[in-house]
Protein backbone atom coordinates (compact mmCIF):
# COMPACT_ATOMS: atom_id res chain seq x y z
CA UNK A 1 0.00 0.00 0.00
CA UNK A 2 1.46 3.30 -1.05
CA UNK A 3 1.31 5.86 1.74
CA UNK A 4 2.57 9.37 2.08
CA UNK A 5 3.61 10.59 5.51
CA UNK A 6 3.63 14.27 6.30
CA UNK A 7 3.92 16.57 9.24
CA UNK A 8 0.80 18.62 9.86
CA UNK A 9 0.51 21.67 12.04
CA UNK A 10 -2.91 20.54 13.13
CA UNK A 11 -3.77 23.51 15.33
CA UNK A 12 -3.38 25.99 12.52
CA UNK A 13 -5.74 26.84 9.72
CA UNK A 14 -3.03 26.50 7.13
CA UNK A 15 -1.34 23.13 7.06
CA UNK A 16 2.37 23.07 6.53
CA UNK A 17 3.31 19.82 4.93
CA UNK A 18 6.63 18.06 4.59
CA UNK A 19 6.79 14.98 2.48
CA UNK A 20 8.98 12.31 3.99
CA UNK A 21 8.50 9.06 2.20
CA UNK A 22 6.63 9.88 -0.94
CA UNK A 23 8.88 10.35 -3.93
CA UNK A 24 6.96 13.34 -5.21
CA UNK A 25 4.47 15.03 -2.94
CA UNK A 26 2.41 17.55 -4.85
CA UNK A 27 0.43 20.51 -3.57
CA UNK A 28 -2.58 18.23 -3.59
CA UNK A 29 -0.76 15.95 -1.14
CA UNK A 30 -0.65 18.75 1.45
CA UNK A 31 -4.42 19.09 1.47
CA UNK A 32 -5.11 17.67 4.90
CA UNK A 33 -8.36 17.99 6.83
CA UNK A 34 -8.50 21.25 8.80
CA UNK A 35 -9.61 21.35 12.45
CA UNK A 36 -13.24 22.07 11.58
CA UNK A 37 -13.35 18.83 9.60
CA UNK A 38 -11.56 16.73 12.23
CA UNK A 39 -13.93 18.13 14.85
CA UNK A 40 -17.10 17.24 13.01
CA UNK A 41 -16.42 14.27 10.76
CA UNK A 42 -16.93 10.74 12.08
CA UNK A 43 -13.85 8.61 11.36
CA UNK A 44 -13.54 4.98 10.43
CA UNK A 45 -11.02 2.95 12.43
CA UNK A 46 -8.51 1.02 10.38
CA UNK A 47 -5.01 -0.32 11.09
CA UNK A 48 -5.08 1.07 14.63
CA UNK A 49 -6.00 4.65 13.85
CA UNK A 50 -8.93 6.85 12.96
CA UNK A 51 -9.20 7.55 9.24
CA UNK A 52 -11.04 10.56 7.84
CA UNK A 53 -12.38 10.75 4.29
CA UNK A 54 -11.53 14.22 3.05
CA UNK A 55 -10.88 15.54 -0.45
CA UNK A 56 -10.97 12.09 -1.98
CA UNK A 57 -8.43 10.50 0.35
CA UNK A 58 -8.45 8.71 3.70
CA UNK A 59 -6.30 10.72 6.13
CA UNK A 60 -4.99 9.52 9.48
CA UNK A 61 -2.48 10.36 12.19
CA UNK A 62 0.24 7.76 12.62
CA UNK A 63 1.84 6.55 15.85
CA UNK A 64 4.35 9.44 15.75
CA UNK A 65 1.56 11.96 15.50
CA UNK A 66 2.23 12.83 11.87
CA UNK A 67 -0.66 13.11 9.45
CA UNK A 68 -0.64 10.91 6.41
CA UNK A 69 -3.01 9.51 3.84
CA UNK A 70 -3.53 6.43 1.77
CA UNK A 71 -2.57 7.04 -1.83
CA UNK A 72 -4.57 3.97 -2.84
CA UNK A 73 -7.83 3.47 -1.03
CA UNK A 74 -7.73 0.28 1.07
CA UNK A 75 -10.49 -2.15 0.20
CA UNK A 76 -11.83 -2.11 3.77
CA UNK A 77 -12.22 1.66 3.75
CA UNK A 78 -13.61 1.69 0.24
CA UNK A 79 -16.22 -0.87 1.27
CA UNK A 80 -17.09 1.09 4.41
CA UNK A 81 -17.51 4.28 2.42
CA UNK A 82 -19.74 2.54 -0.06
CA UNK A 83 -21.82 0.91 2.66
CA UNK A 84 -22.19 3.92 4.95
CA UNK A 85 -22.37 7.60 4.02
CA UNK A 86 -19.75 9.81 5.66
CA UNK A 87 -21.28 11.17 8.86
CA UNK A 88 -20.61 14.88 9.27
CA UNK A 89 -21.94 16.94 12.15
CA UNK A 90 -22.05 20.71 12.27
CA UNK A 91 -21.88 23.33 14.93
CA UNK A 92 -25.00 25.06 16.13
CA UNK A 93 -27.42 27.01 13.99
CA UNK A 94 -26.05 30.31 12.90
CA UNK A 95 -22.46 29.17 12.97
CA UNK A 96 -20.75 29.67 9.67
CA UNK A 97 -17.27 28.31 10.09
CA UNK A 98 -17.70 25.05 8.29
CA UNK A 99 -17.71 24.94 4.55
CA UNK A 100 -14.86 22.54 3.89
CA UNK A 101 -14.82 18.81 3.65
CA UNK A 102 -16.19 17.19 0.57
CA UNK A 103 -17.88 13.95 1.24
CA UNK B 1 -17.31 20.78 26.78
CA UNK B 2 -14.91 20.05 23.93
CA UNK B 3 -14.76 16.44 25.14
CA UNK B 4 -18.55 16.22 25.32
CA UNK B 5 -18.78 17.54 21.77
CA UNK B 6 -15.97 15.27 20.55
CA UNK B 7 -17.83 12.14 21.63
CA UNK B 8 -20.63 13.05 19.20
CA UNK B 9 -18.49 12.18 16.18
CA UNK B 10 -16.03 9.71 17.67
CA UNK B 11 -17.37 6.81 15.65
CA UNK B 12 -17.02 4.23 18.42
CA UNK B 13 -18.62 0.83 17.69
CA UNK B 14 -22.35 0.36 18.39
CA UNK B 15 -21.69 -1.94 21.35
CA UNK B 16 -20.20 1.04 23.21
CA UNK B 17 -23.11 3.35 22.47
CA UNK B 18 -25.01 2.84 25.72
CA UNK B 19 -21.84 3.28 27.77
CA UNK B 20 -20.79 6.42 25.91
CA UNK B 21 -24.31 7.83 26.07
CA UNK B 22 -24.20 7.41 29.85
CA UNK B 23 -20.80 9.12 30.07
CA UNK B 24 -21.99 11.96 27.85
CA UNK B 25 -25.05 12.31 30.01
CA UNK B 26 -22.87 12.47 33.13
CA UNK B 27 -20.65 15.08 31.51
CA UNK B 28 -23.69 17.07 30.47
CA UNK B 29 -25.00 17.01 34.04
CA UNK B 30 -21.61 17.99 35.43
CA UNK B 31 -21.53 20.97 33.10
CA UNK B 32 -24.95 22.20 34.23
CA UNK B 33 -23.69 25.02 36.49
CA UNK B 34 -21.46 26.37 33.71
CA UNK B 35 -24.23 26.00 31.15
CA UNK B 36 -26.77 27.73 33.41
CA UNK B 37 -24.38 30.58 34.12
CA UNK B 38 -23.73 31.05 30.42
CA UNK B 39 -27.43 30.98 29.65
CA UNK B 40 -28.03 33.61 32.32
CA UNK B 41 -25.41 35.78 30.64
CA UNK B 42 -27.05 35.28 27.24
CA UNK B 43 -30.40 36.16 28.74
CA UNK B 44 -28.99 39.32 30.31
CA UNK B 45 -27.45 40.30 26.99
CA UNK B 46 -30.71 39.59 25.16
CA UNK B 47 -32.60 41.83 27.59
CA UNK B 48 -30.04 44.57 27.10
CA UNK B 49 -30.10 44.28 23.32
CA UNK B 50 -33.90 44.42 23.29
CA UNK B 51 -33.88 47.47 25.55
CA UNK B 52 -31.25 49.21 23.46
CA UNK B 53 -28.77 49.39 26.30
CA UNK B 54 -26.72 46.53 27.72
CA UNK B 55 -26.62 46.98 31.49
CA UNK B 56 -22.95 46.77 32.40
CA UNK B 57 -23.56 46.06 36.08
CA UNK B 58 -25.85 43.13 35.34
CA UNK B 59 -23.57 41.81 32.64
CA UNK B 60 -20.50 42.01 34.86
CA UNK B 61 -22.34 40.06 37.54
CA UNK B 62 -23.38 37.42 35.00
CA UNK B 63 -19.83 37.18 33.65
CA UNK B 64 -18.50 36.70 37.19
CA UNK B 65 -20.90 33.78 37.64
CA UNK B 66 -19.67 32.20 34.39
CA UNK B 67 -16.11 32.41 35.64
CA UNK B 68 -17.02 31.00 39.04
CA UNK B 69 -18.87 28.12 37.42
CA UNK B 70 -15.95 27.38 35.10
CA UNK B 71 -13.72 26.87 38.12
CA UNK B 72 -15.87 23.90 39.15
CA UNK B 73 -16.02 22.19 35.79
CA UNK B 74 -12.93 20.02 36.06
CA UNK B 75 -13.69 18.66 39.53
CA UNK B 76 -17.23 17.84 38.46
CA UNK B 77 -16.12 15.92 35.38
CA UNK B 78 -13.28 13.81 36.81
CA UNK B 79 -15.30 10.63 37.27
CA UNK B 80 -16.85 10.88 33.81
CA UNK B 81 -13.46 11.47 32.19
CA UNK B 82 -11.98 8.45 33.96
CA UNK B 83 -14.95 6.35 32.83
CA UNK B 84 -14.50 7.62 29.30
CA UNK B 85 -10.84 6.63 29.29
CA UNK B 86 -11.75 3.11 30.40
CA UNK B 87 -14.48 2.80 27.80
CA UNK B 88 -12.28 3.64 24.84
CA UNK B 89 -9.62 1.72 22.95
CA UNK B 90 -6.20 3.34 22.43
CA UNK B 91 -7.07 4.40 18.88
CA UNK B 92 -10.39 5.84 20.04
CA UNK B 93 -8.61 7.79 22.77
CA UNK B 94 -6.18 9.21 20.23
CA UNK B 95 -9.05 10.13 17.92
CA UNK B 96 -10.90 11.78 20.79
CA UNK B 97 -7.86 13.92 21.55
CA UNK B 98 -7.56 14.93 17.89
CA UNK B 99 -11.17 16.02 18.01
CA UNK B 100 -10.76 17.90 21.28
CA UNK B 101 -7.76 19.77 19.84
CA UNK B 102 -9.71 20.46 16.67
CA UNK B 103 -12.68 21.86 18.59
CA UNK B 104 -10.27 24.03 20.57
CA UNK B 105 -8.63 25.25 17.37
CA UNK B 106 -12.00 26.24 15.94
CA UNK B 107 -12.91 27.96 19.20
CA UNK B 108 -9.66 29.94 19.11
CA UNK B 109 -10.19 30.86 15.49
CA UNK B 110 -13.66 32.22 16.16
CA UNK B 111 -13.17 33.66 19.64
CA UNK B 112 -9.57 34.82 19.67
CA UNK B 113 -7.89 34.86 16.27
CA UNK B 114 -10.59 36.42 14.13
CA UNK B 115 -10.40 40.20 13.79
CA UNK B 116 -13.48 41.35 15.74
CA UNK B 117 -14.00 44.15 13.22
CA UNK B 118 -13.80 41.86 10.20
CA UNK B 119 -16.62 41.98 7.68
CA UNK B 120 -15.24 39.05 5.70
CA UNK B 121 -17.50 36.17 4.76
CA UNK B 122 -17.97 33.90 7.76
CA UNK B 123 -17.05 36.57 10.30
CA UNK B 124 -19.34 37.46 13.17
CA UNK B 125 -20.14 40.80 11.64
CA UNK B 126 -20.88 39.29 8.24
CA UNK B 127 -23.25 36.86 9.90
CA UNK B 128 -24.89 39.68 11.82
CA UNK B 129 -25.26 41.63 8.59
CA UNK B 130 -26.97 38.67 7.00
CA UNK B 131 -29.17 37.89 10.00
CA UNK B 132 -30.37 41.43 10.66
CA UNK B 133 -30.16 42.89 7.17
CA UNK B 134 -27.70 45.58 8.19
CA UNK B 135 -27.06 48.36 5.72
CA UNK B 136 -23.50 48.77 4.49
CA UNK B 137 -23.34 52.01 6.47
CA UNK B 138 -24.36 50.19 9.65
CA UNK B 139 -21.84 47.42 9.01
CA UNK B 140 -19.11 50.01 8.47
CA UNK B 141 -19.98 51.84 11.68
CA UNK B 142 -20.12 48.63 13.70
CA UNK B 143 -16.82 47.48 12.24
CA UNK B 144 -15.19 50.80 13.12
CA UNK B 145 -16.63 50.68 16.64
CA UNK B 146 -15.41 47.11 17.16
CA UNK B 147 -11.97 48.08 15.90
CA UNK B 148 -11.68 51.05 18.22
CA UNK B 149 -10.09 49.99 21.48
CA UNK B 150 -10.17 46.31 20.58
CA UNK B 151 -8.31 44.30 23.22
CA UNK B 152 -5.13 42.50 22.21
CA UNK B 153 -5.39 38.87 21.19
CA UNK B 154 -5.42 36.84 24.40
CA UNK B 155 -2.47 34.65 25.28
CA UNK B 156 -3.72 31.09 24.88
CA UNK B 157 -0.84 29.45 26.75
CA UNK B 158 -3.15 28.11 29.46
CA UNK B 159 -5.35 26.35 26.93
CA UNK B 160 -2.46 25.13 24.81
CA UNK B 161 -0.63 23.71 27.83
CA UNK B 162 -3.73 21.90 28.96
CA UNK B 163 -4.39 20.38 25.55
CA UNK B 164 -0.84 19.03 25.48
CA UNK B 165 -1.09 17.67 29.02
CA UNK B 166 -4.52 16.17 28.39
CA UNK B 167 -3.45 14.44 25.21
CA UNK B 168 -0.31 13.05 26.83
CA UNK B 169 -2.26 11.74 29.81
CA UNK B 170 -5.26 10.43 27.88
CA UNK B 171 -3.16 8.46 25.42
CA UNK B 172 -0.99 6.92 28.14
CA UNK B 173 -1.42 3.35 29.42
CA UNK B 174 -3.04 4.68 32.60
CA UNK B 175 -5.07 7.80 33.25
CA UNK B 176 -6.48 9.68 36.20
CA UNK B 177 -8.19 12.97 35.45
CA UNK B 178 -7.46 14.11 39.01
CA UNK B 179 -3.84 14.62 38.03
CA UNK B 180 -4.64 17.18 35.33
CA UNK B 181 -3.39 20.29 37.06
CA UNK B 182 -3.77 22.45 33.95
CA UNK B 183 -7.53 22.01 33.53
CA UNK B 184 -8.81 24.84 35.71
CA UNK B 185 -6.58 27.42 34.05
CA UNK B 186 -7.72 26.28 30.61
CA UNK B 187 -11.39 26.43 31.60
CA UNK B 188 -10.80 29.86 33.08
CA UNK B 189 -9.16 31.04 29.86
CA UNK B 190 -12.13 29.90 27.80
CA UNK B 191 -14.70 31.37 30.16
CA UNK B 192 -12.89 34.69 30.47
CA UNK B 193 -12.06 35.26 26.83
CA UNK B 194 -15.18 33.73 25.31
CA UNK B 195 -17.48 35.86 27.43
CA UNK B 196 -15.39 39.04 27.16
CA UNK B 197 -15.47 38.96 23.38
CA UNK B 198 -19.17 38.17 23.28
CA UNK B 199 -20.10 40.91 25.74
CA UNK B 200 -18.01 43.51 23.94
CA UNK B 201 -19.65 42.54 20.67
CA UNK B 202 -23.20 43.10 21.93
CA UNK B 203 -22.34 46.20 23.93
CA UNK B 204 -20.83 47.71 20.79
CA UNK B 205 -23.43 46.60 18.31
CA UNK B 206 -26.63 47.40 20.23
CA UNK B 207 -26.61 51.22 20.03
CA UNK B 208 -26.03 51.04 16.28
CA UNK B 209 -29.10 48.94 15.49
CA UNK B 210 -32.66 49.97 14.71
CA UNK B 211 -35.39 48.91 17.18
CA UNK B 212 -36.54 46.16 14.81
CA UNK B 213 -33.01 44.85 14.43
CA UNK B 214 -32.55 44.86 18.21
CA UNK B 215 -35.73 42.84 18.63
CA UNK B 216 -34.57 40.35 16.03
CA UNK B 217 -31.12 40.06 17.58
CA UNK B 218 -32.56 39.60 21.07
CA UNK B 219 -34.80 36.82 19.73
CA UNK B 220 -31.77 35.22 18.11
CA UNK B 221 -29.91 35.30 21.42
CA UNK B 222 -32.85 33.82 23.29
CA UNK B 223 -33.00 30.95 20.80
CA UNK B 224 -29.43 30.15 21.76
CA UNK B 225 -30.60 29.56 25.32
CA UNK B 226 -31.99 26.26 24.08
CA UNK B 227 -28.74 25.22 22.46
CA UNK B 228 -27.65 21.98 24.10
CA UNK B 229 -24.00 22.99 23.87
CA UNK B 230 -24.51 26.59 24.98
CA UNK B 231 -21.52 27.36 27.16
CA UNK B 232 -18.55 29.62 26.83
CA UNK B 233 -16.72 26.83 25.02
CA UNK B 234 -19.09 26.64 22.08
CA UNK B 235 -17.34 28.03 19.04
CA UNK B 236 -19.75 30.79 18.17
CA UNK B 237 -21.39 32.94 20.77
CA UNK B 238 -22.35 35.63 18.32
CA UNK B 239 -24.60 35.19 15.26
Amino acid sequence: MNRTHVTFLSMGIVAAALAVLAPAASAQDADFPPPEVIATLTPTYFEGHAAYWYHDHWHYRDARGAWGFYHDEPAFLRDRRAARPVDRHFYTTGHSVFHGGRR
Amino acid sequence: MFIHMAIDTLGAPPEKKAQLDKIQSDLFAALAPARDAHRALLSTLADGVAAGNVDKTKVDAAVAKVQTASAGVHAATIDALNALYKALSPEERAALMDKVKAHAAVWKKVNADEDPASKDKGSHLAKLTETLGLTSDQADKISAALKQGAPPKPDSAALDSHLTALETAFTSPTFDAKTLATANAANGYIAKNGTARMVRFYETVTPLLTPDQRTKLADHLRKRLNDRHATASTPATTP
